[in-house]
């Protein structure tokens, strides 16, 4: 069984890697960049949202942590390798400030308190026009100079398997079964002596990196930032949405959800212009109303009852 | 910056802090009594502002005096969403709660700006160009005073609901224990349905009155959302009382500071507040445990 999903797995992540081949069309080699992006962003709130169950609305810091931070550090000098390391270590930095407060906390507070702290951010971006450009905005420098779609599309493929593989790494491990048994029960958790805090706090760290370091390959294609794009709350609802919507707390839910949502919207975006949030608001709406456990959770629980009618086993976990 | 620019802000932020504190105290009743996590405050306040426009534009009617009518719709609108969305997935997390109203406020605002367009409106009332001098150096915009005396009739209006109707005593019940209530005859869902109808329509009002002094387009209630859970945690969770004191902080606190550091420093302050207050003191700084 577990041969077969790391077989399954690494031929998704060849067929991937040779798309570029059959698609020569940028527009189409954008969009795909974009599902594999938001696959990987969601993949990293899943570990957060989905496995702990802790509902982070302010995602956006973290991807606004990255593109800000390679944008600035680069225009500081720094070479590229450098401001990569420096711009993770500043979404970490951020997880534990937003987790130390927060993660104290239960109910709804965490995910008010992540919102408070990335609008805190997205003002901080706005309105220090020095140092970040403000609403102008701030050149990002380019890290491929050649086959420019094709490269950040591999990128992003990359990304997102790499997180795939961390998400699936966690999941088997006693860490992530800790995660499990803090989102089912909290006091059951504490009182078997895990420590709800730190481990929310670690989880929320993995989670912190993948989003940076996908907020930085998404400033470098566009070349250009401002606050409204890469800090706002729009970015951070979309990020939940793809995970929620695919299925939160599985491996596949989000790069499903991705698929969905952002060709969705990107036909949304033709059809309504500006007002293509519309279709992320029905989408949620109706995910909670009739499909909690998003599309993965419910083909699942689907297949489940056929099984179980048919007399065999249950195919999934 | 003499004294008397700080005392015209300080009387700003009260009288803007006063429409703030209707947001509050609807959301008061929402979130602090009966626990529902409502992300779509602001949506459903915008929604007040449009209907109150709408009157406006099409029957002429003042929003001064328009703003029963509006609020007796987005009543039915938010009782009908409670029944109709809410209750569907009582008994589920807030995690759920959350989402479900994220969709709710997200599906208002871009169908506004389907159907209305993405413009800034504004109406045109005689009574802008009114001033009231008090002494030589503090002057008072009309609206903003009739504005004023509205809001603290409306909120003077849910305090005697909450603390002496029936139905009042009944959410408070359900907030003590929300177990026992139903035993105690309570019909739980009726009373979470009206009030969750009741805090939306009094956010409407405050979307009315703030119509004829701000400007209109779909996204104007996103702040209020955040803004609306801000006074709620810093009053203390059940207290409508400390929710409309916080409105009244959190609008001269942004008045003072849009004087001394600008205007785009406000919304950024409050949140500051916010997360101070959620980590230092979770109890809320007017942190009473009663309305």
């Amino acid at each position: 069984m577990k041969r077969a999903h790391l077989l399954l797995g690494a031929a998704a992540l060849v067929v991937s890697l040779l798309v570029p081949l059959v698609v020569q069309s940028d527009y189409i080699l954008q969009v795909l960049f974009r599902i594999y992006l938001f696959a990987a962003l969601g993949l990293a709130w899943n570990l957060v949202g989905g496995y702990a169950g802790q509902l982070s609305l302010g995602h956006a810091a973290y991807f606004g942590a990255g593109a800000y931070g390679l944008a600035l550090f680069t225009r500081a000098g720094l070479p590229v390798w450098l401001a990569l390391v420096l711009l993770i270590a500043v979404a970490l930095l951020f997880a534990l400030l937003i987790g130390g407060v927060s993660f104290r906390l239960r109910g709804p507070y965490f995910a008010l308190a992540t919102i408070a702290f990335a609008e805190v951010l997205h003002a901080a971006a706005k309105n220090l026009p020095r140092v970040t450009g403000g609403d102008v905005g701030v050149p990002v420098p380019a890290l491929f100079a050649s086959h420019v779609h094709r490269s950040f599309y591999f990128c992003a493929v990359l990304l997102t398997a790499a997180a795939a593989w961390a998400t699936v790494a966690i999941s088997r491990s006693r860490f992530g079964y800790q995660l499990m048994a803090i989102r089912e029960d909290q006091d059951t958790a504490l009182s078997v002596g895990i420590h709800a805090a730190r481990t929310k706090l670690n989880a929320l760290l993995v989670s912190s990196v993948f989003t940076a370091l996908g907020g930085a390959l998404y400033a470098s294609l566009f070349l250009f930032i401002v606050p409204d794009q890469v800090l706002s709350i729009d970015l951070s609802n979309e990020i939940a949405i793809v995970a929620m919507l695919g299925g939160a707390g599985t491996v596949l839910g989000p790069l499903v959800g991705s698929a969905v949502l952002e060709t969705a919207a990107e036909l949304f975006k033709n059809e309504f212009q500006e007002a293509h949030l519309l279709i992320y608001g029905i989408l949620l709406v109706v995910v909670v109303l009739f499909l909690p456990e998003g599309i993965v959770g419910g083909a699942a629980a689907l297949l489940r009852r056929r099984g179980a009618k048919g007399g065999w086993r249950a195919a999934s976990e | 910056m003499d004294l008397f620019a700080a005392l015209q802000a300080v009387v700003n932020g009260i009288l803007t802090g006063a429409l703030y504190a209707l947001v509050g105290m609807g959301m008061a009743l929402i979130f602090g009594v009966m626990r529902i996590v409502n992300f779509a405050h602001g949506a459903f306040m915008m929604l007040g502002m449009y209907a109150a426009y709408e009157l406006f534009l099409h029957a002429g009617v003042n929003p001064y005096y328009g703003f029963p009518l509006v609020g007796l719709g987005m009543f039915v609108l938010g009782y009908s969403c409670y029944q109709g969305l809410l209750r569907p997935i009582h008994g589920r997390s807030d995690f759920m709660q959350i989402l479900l109203t994220l969709g709710i406020g997200l599906a208002l605002t871009d169908g506004v700006q389907l159907v209305f367009g993405a413009d800034y409106h504004q109406i045109n009332l005689p009574l802008l160009e009114k001033n009231l001098h008090f002494g030589s150096h503090i002057t008072v915009n009309a609206p903003w005073l009739v504005s004023f005396a509205i809001a603290l009739a409306a909120g003077g209006g849910l305090y005697f609901f909450v603390m002496h109707t029936m139905m009042g005593r009944a959410a408070r019940a359900i907030a003590q224990n929300r177990n026992a209530a139903p035993l105690m005859g309570i019909h739980l869902h009726r009373v979470q349905a009206f009030c969750f109808g009741l805090g939306v329509a009094v956010a409407a009002v405050a979307g009315s009155l703030l119509l004829p002094v701000f400007y209109l387009y779909p996204g104007v209630g996103d702040q209020f959302t955040l803004k609306a859970f801000v006074m709620v945690v810093l009053g203390g969770m059940e207290s409508i009382v400390g929710a409309a004191l916080a409105g009244l902080v959190l609008g001269v606190v942004e008045s003072l500071t849009s004087l001394y550091w600008g205007n785009e420093w406000a919304l950024a302050l409050d949140f500051v507040l916010f997360l101070l207050v959620l980590s230092l003191r979770p109890g809320g700084i007017f942190g009473s445990q009663r309305a």
